[in-house]
């Protein structure tokens, strides 16, 4: 998610990619061979993951007063654990800004980035950062947020109305195409970063204010009284967060993705932390449950195939819980940053989340 | 007697009148700043007892100390932080006992290895990896390995810049002005993001040590200039008299020179310390959780979410403590080093 970190972070990241992406040119003659193990196997070796997070994100990722991380970029982390090690806490989280991310996965700094990362093609791609994503674990996108009592429900009703935004960012751009493909007016009132949209929102120089959905939603956690604000459901872009990891080390890529998409399809057969251990006695008293069996890797053989343990999927939901047990603790109505799952959902809920069949 | 004060206090009012109310504008404006700096005053004291909520700051404080360091293990920062400030006091208020005076030096230079003893583990200690380290710790930390890597560092250039030998003269005059010309900034990220992709596969090193080479090798250029300031202003006359006395060229540099220049030096040298202390707060947006960065992760936690004002102060006020302490230090230093010149 580009509009995290400061605008200032910003600049420097243009600059450090220049000379990052000059480095890569010199150094690229003399960088040494692939090795043909896998970090999968260093991961194991090592007994221990070492996951690149981002730390200062409100429900993501974030510092417990005793000093432990919690969020749902570290749940993904604690879950790639279970599959890779066994262990979910045998986790080492790394703090990593917006510039050093790539960098890090690049020099072998960090095995996986569950850090809010935008999946795009140039990230993706082998001519552009070389990076290979995992399945979407967060669709966000950029919202607006007004006052309840001000009756305003949608886009079309802002017309006319001033708006609080961050300056020279992609929100800005993104706001102004909305507003311009439905031609309607509008005043865009900017600020330099977040925490001034908040505040010239809060004293009213704007009627709605504009980030993305997350962010909006972690805004309002602090407010006096967040029960008077409401997040529009118009989204204004596609912010697909997935975790990351070297382009070029197909089998650990593998790995996280069949395990991300462990989450959903637990979910999708309503398989929950709490019932796990009842679904595998089912499984091995009834050999006609098939799909369940190869699922829980009782038959098949299918963890074998991506170099974990076959029971992985077993092991990731007793620590974890499915996706919507991941997402209800730490952005689910009870938590402190709510945010309506929307495209969260599964795909036969109204939601994006699918995943592919386990056989 | 009571005459005596009580006439005293009213010429202290006249005086004050005087100054501030000469004539009518000026009595109006003096009430209008009055009226302005006690409204101020006041706004602030309400808002530090009565609104500010300070369980951010409350909850928080073995974070803002020691980061994520385990905290069965937090008397191990805990002792080095505590051993820091009784020296500090020692030092302060000038031992009567001879041998601990003259043992000074060597227990703050001591306290680095005791510091990096407690903090790494090892030898008895369990071992705890530097990405657990943060907080206040890691700020003095990174400041007080930097500030003594490149002190010998900076002496090193700035003879090295007076030296006779053109390709080391030059050499040293290229290094210091083109470290001078980068902001520190980019030398920290040329620390953290390029360094890792230059090494060869396998071969790394700490972040934590990254961060402290880029200081060291920035501020290195600074102290060298402060104290070819101090080279320069001692007479020629000086060296002349020592080669008479038969010294070599070592002894007159260990003996003569660099005393005298880092006496002179000193405020400046401080300076430096006091500018470093305060620039590691950079690392925060580094990706190291020291002091700003625990700050900055701390707000992210949704059940403190909006109270920047409060970390914020606090965090001022905790680096307004440490950099007055240092300053203090510094100005004691200076004055017994003035006081008696020939004990140094």
């Amino acid at each position: 998610m580009a509009k995290i970190s400061s605008s200032d972070l910003k600049i420097m990241r243009r600059l450090v990619s220049g000379i990052v992406g000059m480095t890569i040119l010199l150094t690229g003659c003399a960088s040494p061979s692939q090795e043909n193990s896998s970090r999968l196997d260093l991961i194991k070796k090592r007994n221990e993951l070492i996951c690149g997070v981002s730390g200062k994100i409100p429900g993501f990722s974030f510092l417990e007063s005793d000093g432990s991380y919690q969020g749902l970029d570290i749940d993904i982390c604690k879950a790639f654990a279970a599959a890779i090690i066994g262990d979910s806490t045998k986790v080492q989280y790394r703090p990593l800004t917006a510039a050093e991310r790539f960098t890090a996965i690049k020099t072998g700094d960090i095995d996986l980035l569950s850090r809010n990362t935008t999946f795009t093609l140039s990230r993706d791609s082998l001519g552009g950062n070389g990076l290979t994503f995992g399945p979407v674990v967060f669709h966000d996108g950029q919202g607006l947020m007004v006052k309840k009592d001000s009756g305003i429900n949608s886009l079309e009703e802002l017309a006319n109305k001033s708006i609080c935004v961050g300056s020279g960012t992609t929100t800005e751009q993104n706001i102004n195409d909305a507003f311009e493909s439905a031609s309607l007016p509008y005043t865009p009132i900017k600020y330099q970063d977040l925490n001034q949209v908040v505040a010239g929102y809060l004293q009213g120089r704007c009627s709605a204010m504009t980030s993305d959905r997350s962010q909006l939603a972690a805004a309002r956690s602090g407010f006096k009284n967040r029960k008077d604000h409401i997040i529009l459901k118009d989204v204004l872009s596609k912010e697909p967060l997935a975790p990351a990891s070297d382009g070029q080390d197909q089998k650990l890529g593998d790995a996280m993705r069949w395990v991300v998409f462990a989450l959903i399809s637990a979910e999708e057969q309503g398989i929950t932390k709490s019932n796990i251990d009842k679904k595998v006695q089912l499984a091995n008293r009834n050999p006609q449950l098939k799909p369940l069996r190869r699922f829980l890797g009782i038959d098949g053989g299918l963890g074998e195939k991506l170099g974990l343990s076959n029971d992985f999927v077993v092991k990731v939901i007793k620590t974890t819980g499915n996706y919507g047990e991941i997402y209800n603790r730490h952005l689910g109505q009870e938590s402190e940053v709510p945010i309506p799952r929307g495209l969260n959902e599964l795909y036969n809920k109204g939601g994006v989340h699918i995943s592919p069949p386990f056989n | 007697m009571t005459n005596i004060s009580i006439s005293s206090i009213i010429i202290y009012f006249q005086k004050i009148r005087r100054n501030l109310s000469s004539n009518l504008f000026n009595t109006f404006l003096s009430l209008v700043l009055l009226l302005i700096i006690s409204l101020v005053c006041l706004n602030t004291f309400e808002w530090l007892i009565f609104d500010a909520n300070w369980k951010v700051v409350g909850s928080n404080l073995p974070l803002f100390a020691f980061g994520s360091f385990p905290s069965n293990e937090h008397w191990r920062p805990a002792i080095w932080i505590i051993s820091l400030l009784v020296i500090s006091i020692i030092t302060l208020f000038g031992p009567k006992w001879k041998w601990l005076r003259k043992n000074l030096l060597m227990a703050w230079i001591s306290t680095i290895p005791l510091g990096l003893y407690l903090l790494y583990g090892g030898f008895g200690l369990t071992p705890i990896m530097s990405r657990h380290w943060g907080g206040l710790t890691l700020t003095i930390l990174l400041t007080t390995c930097s500030s003594l890597l490149s002190l010998p560092l900076g002496i090193v250039l700035a003879l090295c810049r007076q030296s006779s030998l053109p390709l080391i003269q030059k050499l040293s005059s290229i290094y210091i002005d083109v470290m001078r010309a980068i902001p520190l900034i980019a030398v920290l990220f040329f620390g953290q993001l390029l360094i890792p992709l230059f090494l060869p596969v396998g071969i790394e090193i700490d972040r934590v040590w990254r961060a402290i080479f880029a200081f060291t090798l920035f501020v290195s250029a600074y102290i060298a200039e402060d104290i070819r300031g101090g080279l320069q202003s001692i007479p020629k006359t000086q060296i002349d008299a020592a080669n008479s006395l038969g010294l070599n060229q070592y002894q007159i540099i260990q003996l003569v020179l660099i005393p005298q220049a880092l006496r002179i030096a000193l405020p400046a040298l401080t300076n430096q310390s006091i500018g470093l202390f305060q620039n590691t707060s950079l690392m925060a947006i580094l990706g190291l959780v020291e002091l700003l960065g625990v700050g900055r992760s701390i707000l992210a936690n949704p059940e403190f979410i909006g109270q920047y004002i409060e970390v914020y102060v606090w965090l001022a006020f905790v680096y307004w403590l440490v950099c007055t302490i240092m300053a203090v230090l510094a100005r004691h230093l200076e004055k017994r080093m003035t006081i008696n010149p020939a004990n140094f």
